[in-house]
């Protein structure tokens, strides 16, 4: 894993502690809210996974609970390409969303002509401004993002986070 | 059901658009008094049903089952409809498409649909982070999407690469609509004009954008009536303007299943135009007078492509050539667009088609000569979804 954000954060430091989920830019990701956290528990172990129908063979993505093509719920866990190809990349230097620090790079990626999906758009990290270019290759990185408190009874429990991005590999 | 009788476009109104110091209902006030305004022997009892078209107004006006709200804010009781409806951008004219169905099914008489936003919030930072609530917010805008010009901004490198599009030709489209809008006192940008140095040095947005390639975000609400038939003839005198056929299609998160070769294709468009094509009983080349999504130059260029307008990739060429202008083949956005009038999410639909609706009754204020079929087209949610309604003078056989 990316070792982006060391010290672990609690709620939206915006909200001073306070933690309001609608305020949220990370998914909730633990069981008690998301029949799909195998996705986030797989990206813990560094795979980029989704959801592919053992009855018609069709990879989703996002993975989800039914198939988006048959509709049926036999579905298993199958793992993605991990290294895709830059098609086309932009840079924001300015009026990002707040708490994605600048520049915040977007590009659409080919995943070859093997993979069950083709093309995604995702962000790039670890990469300076003007540094990626159309043609690069990328690669699958996760890393930390701040956790969220559930109330269970009358505890609070405190749900770890993850998330995925891409990084030039050089 | 069967259709039971033809839904026409009456008439309507707009509020001023802009950074606006409104509540989101007086904006929907400000609209309905327009539209009274505008079809003056319109009262509130004449109204059976309403259609309320918001995407922020939850959000950022605390007012989640705003559609009540506003039926009591205008003094409305209806009693065929009363929802909101939300497809960001395009909110108002699926509001048109839902209330096209009403209508000709018989359920609904006379239907307000109407779309408002407030988009700017006390503190500026907001509106950019709502705007990751408008995707799919797990694995798009935790990705950073969200915020519109990066994206569009590589669409725009993909045409320029596969077709050879050029920011001047960008530059065509800001200037045509810039120079509508001057004459709307409505829009958010009036009187501003622009010449084609100015949208050529203008300080760069997101590469290849400058600014006069965006729309602004903007305040502002939309209200058109739309009625059968027989009860339009006794609200007004004026020639009926008839909705023809409409497409709705979508098929699409942002950042995964996009439909096309490349972000430069939008088949997804295409295909809600062949829809529409197909309902309305026209095709591309009957269309006289178009109001298309030009939430970006590049937008534009590419719609009058999918729509039909020209070939696929020579969209550049076609504006640049005049075609879109008032003296053009077919007039693009004639009361500036959402690049100069502005872009309140779920009123841009009602303020293109009630537009259409003037050009149609020949009294609109950049007036287009004798047009019969008119076209308006919304894209939302980031291009995942495209909307198209027809209008005409005459109603389908």
């Amino acid at each position: 894993m990316a070792d982006i954000q060391t010290a672990r954060i609690v709620g939206t430091p915006a909200l001073e502690g306070t933690y309001i989920s609608e305020m949220d830019m990370w998914p909730l990701e633990c069981r008690e809210f998301n029949r799909n956290y195998q996705f986030y528990d797989n990206l813990r172990e560094g795979r980029f996974t989704t959801t592919k129908c053992q009855k018609c063979g069709h990879i989703a993505f996002p993975p989800g609970v039914i198939c988006p093509k048959c509709w049926s719920e036999e579905l298993e866990w199958v793992d993605l390409p991990q290294r895709a190809t830059v098609v086309a990349v932009t840079e924001t230097q300015a009026g990002a969303p707040l708490g994605f620090p600048l520049p915040l790079i977007i590009a659409w990626l080919n995943f070859g002509k093997d993979s069950p999906i083709k093309h995604l758009l995702g962000r790039v990290i670890n990469c300076a401004e003007g540094e990626l270019k159309d043609g690069d290759e990328v690669k699958f990185v996760v890393f930390d993002v701040p956790a969220h408190p559930i109330d269970v009874k009358k505890e609070t429990k405190v749900c770890d986070r993850v998330y995925y991005a891409f990084e030039r590999v050089k | 059901m069967t259709k039971r009788t033809n839904a026409v476009i009456v008439g309507g109104g707009v509020s001023k658009f802009g950074v606006r110091e409104a509540h989101i209902l007086d904006l929907f006030q400000e609209a309905a008094k327009a539209c009274s305004d505008d079809i003056s022997t319109l009262k509130p009892t004449d109204i059976d049903g309403l259609i309320v078209c918001s995407t922020m107004a939850g959000r950022h006006s605390s007012a989640l089952n705003t559609a009540p709200l506003v039926a009591h804010r205008l003094g409305l009781k209806p009693t065929s409809i009363c929802i909101r409806i939300d497809t960001l951008c395009a909110g108002s004219n699926s509001g048109i498409i839902v209330a096209k169905g009403m209508i000709e099914s018989g359920i609904a008489e006379v239907i307000l649909v109407t779309g408002a936003e407030k988009v700017y919030m006390p503190q500026r930072w907001e509106t950019n982070y709502t705007q990751l609530m408008v995707n799919d917010h797990d694995w798009d805008s935790a990705m950073g999407l969200g915020v519109p010009p990066p994206f569009f901004a590589m669409i725009a490198k993909m045409h320029m690469k596969r077709y050879g599009t050029t920011k001047e030709q960008m530059a065509h489209v800001a200037v045509a609509n810039y120079n509508y809008g001057a004459t709307n006192p409505k829009g958010h940008f009036y009187p501003r004009t622009l010449t084609m140095d100015e949208a050529l040095s203008a300080r760069l947005i997101a590469d290849p954008f400058g600014l006069f390639d965006c729309c602004p975000l903007s305040d502002g609400a939309s209200a058109v009536i739309i009625a059968s038939e027989q009860r339009a003839k006794g609200l007004s005198d004026r020639p009926l303007v008839y909705i023809r056929g409409t497409g709705q299609h979508a098929t699409h998160s942002m950042s995964a299943g996009w439909p096309g070769e490349t972000l430069a294709e939008w088949p997804h468009l295409k295909k809600a135009a062949e829809v529409a094509y197909k309902n309305a009983q026209v095709s591309a080349k009957d269309i006289d007078v178009a109001q298309v999504h030009d939430c970006f130059t590049i937008s534009e260029i590419i719609e009058v492509e999918e729509l039909g307008f020209c070939k696929k990739g020579e969209g550049g060429d076609y504006i640049a050539s005049g075609a879109v202008n008032i003296d053009g083949e077919r007039p693009i956005n004639t009361d500036g667009g959402l690049l100069s009038h502005g872009h309140p999410f779920g009123a841009s639909g009602a303020r293109q088609s009630l537009e259409l609706c003037k050009q149609l009754q020949g009294r609109a204020t950049n007036q287009v000569k004798d047009p019969k079929i008119a076209l308006a087209h919304n894209l939302s949610g980031t291009c995942a979804q495209h909307t198209v309604v027809i209008y005409g003078t005459e109603p389908v056989e």
